[in-house]
């Protein structure tokens, strides 16, 4: 794009906070070239646009760099002694670079990014100079795919079924930097303090086991977004996380690993539990491994009703829902989008009482910070709220700037992770039920299918630890009462069983944040499942220690 | 939940850069005899003499009472202590610090003579886990409680493999034990001092390093890094030794990348060392040092591309510490000459003529210092406790020994305290300190006359020397082909007519390690120093190798192989001329450039 079209794009920009809108005049490029980091990426990307061409071969119709910016802080400890603690400080910058049209481009391949590890001052030529590397191994990399690409699809009758790149509107969008604040809290005694106690708890509730490991860790990240294109958009946005962590195992006197965990997150420190509340979990996960060693194992097999928690329900719904994504499907085929969703779209997935949304711009929940909120996605894309099933039906994929048919825009979806190239994916999915139940009205109808079946225990799942893998189940017999099990493993736990299996749902919904690398909430209730496979898991049971742990 | 690291950033490098000697320093021995215990050894004799008590003995609910004994138990703790800063580009990339524990937990189970470690389950035999900082004795011994049972669960089941293959397989050619028998040692040195440097000033130094580089548009990528470390060992095994040694090191290293016109990537690469930061070169040489290397890259760009030759060159005595490390040094560690996976070029070689009669061997891990350098490869005790020694590896041209660990081979039964690993890897035999000594020199003046003289004896044009090379790696193994490989980093031509010599790019030394060896007609006078890092099967270890400038009647060179790829398209970015002479951080407040959109 030469010089002239590139300022008649740069026509729509909107404020970087969404909620200032009409307060402050939105922010132009004369702004974001005040960003040190702005200006470099901005004085580099012209220059490319310009100039980047092979003699003989076309140049890029599109050019887009983003940098990362990371600071983090974290402190571990293992058995109440410190492992140790600090700060950590990077920069990676991704550039994309893409030959062809729109229609048929160089993506979808080895060109999809080239990451450098950037400077961390601000000085314009080491920014600059790394962005000049990477376009110009992007660039080369991406010549050579998009001639591979178009032989490729001299092979194949079925035309691709659509774009292979989205026209989006410019946008400048400038919000404040991630800022790293640990606050006051001197984290590494905090650890020590919290991944001790097992010692206390050890004699009196391990029902004479061992704690084998217990690690405890505060994790603070601070994450600034960079962002500008060859059509004019220029973003720069901030993302703060914090996670508290305690991870707990012991082995049952069969040789069965028990392993618990509790995290508290959010996205500021506010967020995070205070530190009697987390020690109370640390305390009530020391007594489930030792009320876990006392456990029953599960029976053979069990088909039947099963109560999914709010907890066990989001894992669940987070892993099931997770393909609602519009993926470009394989070469030649005439397939929507790839994925247990790929020919869902408008058939029922849900029952009809239940509604999904994904929603990057719900910031909190019942007061808690969410991590998967945010306002502009890693393209350059404001985010849009998504009705994904309505009526339980498909209404819609989460989709960033490569269209699927039907589908030609994004919606604000393109997530990406540090230096990976953007895939469409979750940010806040919200899953609510109409005339949800109470947690206890939900009990009482668990109870109640018992009955209406004529079974002498249901299950309940309290926490999953693997997909499928339940860490605390309980047994629930006809009277109501609850007995922990162990070592089981759920199947039938599947899409289908979405569709076709949930009875009833909790009207109130946990809030579930994921601190990963690309950071997701689910906020969810919690599931009646009519028939669901409770079996054993049947995992190879380890050695108990070879000789007995120092006092 | 562990968390991913992003550090590991695939960077723009040469191809051939496998390996970098970058350089590390030393500790000299002080004599503590009456240094207390630290409180981690301590609590690493009290879990180490439980364990080897218990194990192998009946637990209440458990069936460990049916288990065979370990014969033999050791914890090694790596307390390392270090920073890191780098730059790119004329600016910072990264600056941090890190403290870091971590346990080695070498479990032995059979006996002396066949254990878990036979054969391919060597690295096995070693269980690495973190540990705690501080003196918590109490989550120290739960920490290797857990360690301990677990490197004791596998070398129950790797000694299972071990017997199984020896009943099938046909009769070793070697039927030497597994572990020889050593006598412990007790030394016990104050652990390292708290790493204290002022890392804003570093890292000012080490920017004015990469920014030097700056100077020179065709240097197409940098790094420039400063790596300093402040490691303890702690050594203790149920032999009943207890070993504490410190040693610090800081080296700073230079990498300069551009490519030729024709594709061929080009490196160069200054390093610095001293045992401290303290000690390393004044900031004005070590930008002097960087800026030869610039220059000299950039002269290696436009220089022409090596022909195939085969004839006579000198290596400089820097060059030639690294030729010896690799085509001599690898192949006498101990380890190559057993098992039938290795070349064992020199097994049956012992008490023959291997090189000419002048030159000697020896490897001296002892020996601290060259001139007023520290010596990379210097260490008081090697990784399996026992004391370094000097070992005369090859005297006047005849070879006496190997470099030997606790792994006995069929000519030496015992250690020569040569067992060396990286922190997480099982000790071999390695090189420390090589020497190469000679009784038949010249001045290095008079070297280069031969050379020529010995080119047109041979009918050449002219003859090669090799100023200066980079590492490279050494096949060893009996599926890959016995050649060895360094990476000449500067290399003339030397012609018979009296023209100027000539700088010439992409060179490669082939040839076969045995019959290159033989070739040295005459050495220089004097030694030149080689301090870096070698990587093999027991990890990375700091070395040293000093050797004399050699005259060789012939080496064999090809062409390196070369990527396709073509320099850079558009010009590396350059100031402007209102920001050229600026600092970094004021780019705000410059006016734009002329290829802005206003």
């Amino acid at each position: 794009m030469n010089k002239v079209a590139w300022l008649l794009c740069v026509a729509v920009s909107v404020s970087a906070a969404g909620v200032a809108a009409g307060e402050k005049p939105a922010p132009t490029r004369a702004d974001a070239l005040k960003d040190p980091v702005l200006k470099a990426m901005l004085t580099e990307l012209d220059r490319n646009v310009s100039q980047l061409q092979l003699p003989g071969s076309q140049k890029p119709y599109f050019i887009q760099y983003r940098i990362e910016d990371v600071e983090e802080y974290s402190a571990r400890a293992e058995f109440g002694a410190e492992e140790g603690a600090g700060h950590a400080h990077h920069r990676v910058a991704v550039v994309t670079v893409r030959v062809g049209d729109r229609k048929s481009d160089s993506s979808g391949g080895a060109a999809d990014g080239t990451v450098e590890q950037a400077c961390l001052s601000e000085d314009e030529i080491a920014l600059r100079s790394v962005l000049w590397a990477a376009s110009d191994q992007a660039y080369k990399m991406a010549l050579a795919v998009y001639a591979q690409k178009q032989a490729a699809l001299k092979q194949v009758q079925t035309p691709p079924q659509a774009d292979d790149f989205s026209e989006e509107k410019p946008l400048i969008a400038l919000s404040a930097r991630g800022k790293l604040d640990v606050g006051s809290v001197p984290w590494p005694e905090r650890m020590m303090h919290a991944s001790g106690l097992y010692r206390a708890a050890e004699p009196v509730k391990l029902a004479g086991g061992v704690v084998e490991s217990s690690h405890a860790e505060f994790h603070a990240r601070a994450l600034t977004t960079w962002l500008v294109n060859s059509e004019g958009t220029v973003v720069r946005k901030g993302a703060n996380t914090f996670e508290e962590e305690i991870a707990v195992s012991t082995q049952a006197d069969d040789g069965m690993r028990l392993a618990r965990s509790y995290t508290s997150a959010g996205t500021a420190l506010s967020d995070l539990d205070a530190q009697d509340v987390f020690e109370n979990h640390v305390a009530s996960l020391l007594g489930s491994l030792g009320d876990l060693r006392s456990a029953l194992l599960v029976e053979e097999e069990y088909h039947g009703p099963v109560l999914l928690s709010g907890d066990a329900s989001a894992d669940t719904l987070r892993t099931l829902l997770g393909g609602v994504t519009a993926m470009r499907p394989r070469m030649g085929t005439e397939a929507r989008t790839m994925g247990a969703f790929a020919s869902s779209y408008h058939a029922r997935v849900l029952p009809e009482s239940l509604e999904v949304v994904d929603d990057p711009s719900l910031k909190s929940y019942s007061g808690k910070g969410l991590v998967g909120a945010y306002d502009v996605d890693d393209e350059g894309v404001p985010a849009e709220t998504v009705k994904l099933v309505e009526g339980g039906r498909l209404q819609s994929y989460l989709i960033g700037r490569e269209p699927v048919r039907d589908f030609p825009r994004s919606n604000g979806h393109g997530r990406a992770a540090m230096m990976s190239a953007p895939h469409p994916g979750l940010s806040v999915l919200k899953v609510t039920a109409r005339d949800g139940m109470t947690d206890e009205a939900l009990k009482q109808r668990l109870l109640e299918m018992a009955k209406d079946r004529g079974l002498d225990h249901v299950y309940c799942v309290e926490t999953l630890g693997g997909v499928r893998s339940p860490r605390l189940l309980y047994r629930v017999g006809a009277d109501g009462k609850r007995t922990l099990v162990r070592g089981a493993v759920l199947a039938d736990l599947d899409q289908r069983a979405l569709r076709s299996s949930v009875e009833a749902a909790g009207k109130d919904l946990w809030v579930a944040n994921y601190v990963e690398d690309v950071p997701i909430t689910v906020l969810a209730p919690a599931l009646l499942m009519d028939d669901v496979t409770v079996k054993r898991a049947n995992d190879k049971n380890a050695k108990l220690p070879f000789y007995p742990a120092p006092k | 939940m562990p968390r991913k690291s992003f550090l590991s950033l695939r960077r723009y490098a040469p191809q051939t850069a496998a390996v970098f000697l970058l350089a590390v320093s030393v500790s000299l021995p002080v004599a503590h005899a009456a240094e207390p215990a630290p409180p981690l050894l301590d609590a690493m004799s009290a879990e180490l003499e439980r364990a080897f008590a218990l194990l192998g003995h009946p637990v209440a609910k458990s069936d460990a009472g049916k288990q065979q004994p370990p014969y033999f138990l050791s914890y090694t703790v790596h307390d390392a202590q270090t920073v890191a800063i780098s730059a790119q580009y004329g600016a910072v990339t990264s600056n941090s610090g890190s403290h870091v524990r971590s346990a080695d937990v070498q479990v032995r189970v059979g006996s002396a003579q066949l254990d878990n470690t036979h054969g391919d389950h060597r690295a096995t035999a070693v269980h690495t886990v973190r540990l705690p900082l501080g003196d918590n004795r109490e989550a120290f011994q739960r920490m290797l409680w857990v360690a301990t049972n677990a490197g004791y669960g596998a070398a129950l089941d790797n000694f299972l493999r071990v017997k199984t293959e020896a009943e099938v397989r046909a009769k070793e050619e070697d039927t030497s034990a597994d572990f020889s028998q050593e006598k412990p040692q007790t030394h016990v040195e104050k652990p390292a001092a708290p790493l204290q440097m002022d890392r804003v000033a570093w890292e000012k130094r080490v920017v004015a390093l990469s920014r030097v580089l700056r100077e020179y548009p065709d240097v197409y990528a940098s790094q420039a890094m400063l790596g300093v470390q402040n490691v303890t060992t702690y050594f203790a095994s149920s032999e009943g030794p207890r070993i504490v040694t410190p040693n610090r090191s800081a080296n700073l290293v230079v990498l300069a990348v551009t490519r030729a016109d024709d594709g061929m990537d080009l490196f160069q690469v200054r390093t610095f060392q001293a045992e401290t930061v303290d000690g390393l070169p004044a900031q004005a040489e070590m930008e002097q040092s960087v800026r030869q290397m610039a220059a000299q890259l950039v002269a290696l760009k436009k220089a022409p591309v090596t022909e195939p030759f085969d004839g006579p060159a000198i290596l400089s005595g820097r060059a030639a510490a690294v030729f010896f490390h690799e085509v001599l040094g690898h192949r006498l560690e101990g380890q190559r000459q057993r098992g039938d996976r290795e070349g064992q070029t020199f097994t049956k070689e012992l008490g023959k003529l291997v090189l000419p009669e002048f030159i000697s061997v020896a490897d001296d891990p002892t020996q601290t210092t060259f001139g007023n350098v520290a010596l990379n490869g210097h260490y008081s005790f090697d990784s399996e406790g026992q004391p370094a020694q000097r070992v005369q590896l090859i005297d006047k041209g005849v070879l006496k020994t190997f470099l030997m660990s606790r792994m006995p081979i069929a000519s030496f039964a015992n250690s020569n305290g040569h067992g060396r690993a990286q922190a997480g890897h099982m000790p071999n035999g390695r090189q420390g300190n090589l020497l190469v000594t000679s009784t038949k020199t010249v001045p290095e003046a008079e070297l280069r006359t031969q050379l020529i003289e010995e080119a047109k004896r041979q009918g050449k044009l002219y003859g090669l020397y090799f100023e200066d090379i980079s590492s490279g790696f050494t096949l060893t193994q009996r599926a890959l082909p016995q050649a060895f490989q360094v990476i000449p980093l500067v290399v003339k031509r030397v012609y018979v007519d009296g023209r100027p010599d000539e700088l010439v790019r992409g060179v490669n030394i082939v040839g076969t390690p045995l019959a290159a060896m033989k070739k040295i007609l005459v050495t220089g006078d004097k030694q030149e120093l080689f301090n870096g890092i070698c990587g093999a099967e027991s990890g990375q270890v700091p070395v040293s190798a000093v050797a004399p400038a050699l005259l060789l009647s012939e080496l064999e060179t090809q062409r390196q192989p070369q990527g396709s790829a073509r320099p850079p398209i558009l010009p590396i970015p350059q100031p402007t001329a209102t920001e050229g002479t600026k600092d970094q951080g004021n780019v705000a407040a410059q006016p734009q450039s002329k290829q802005e959109a206003k």
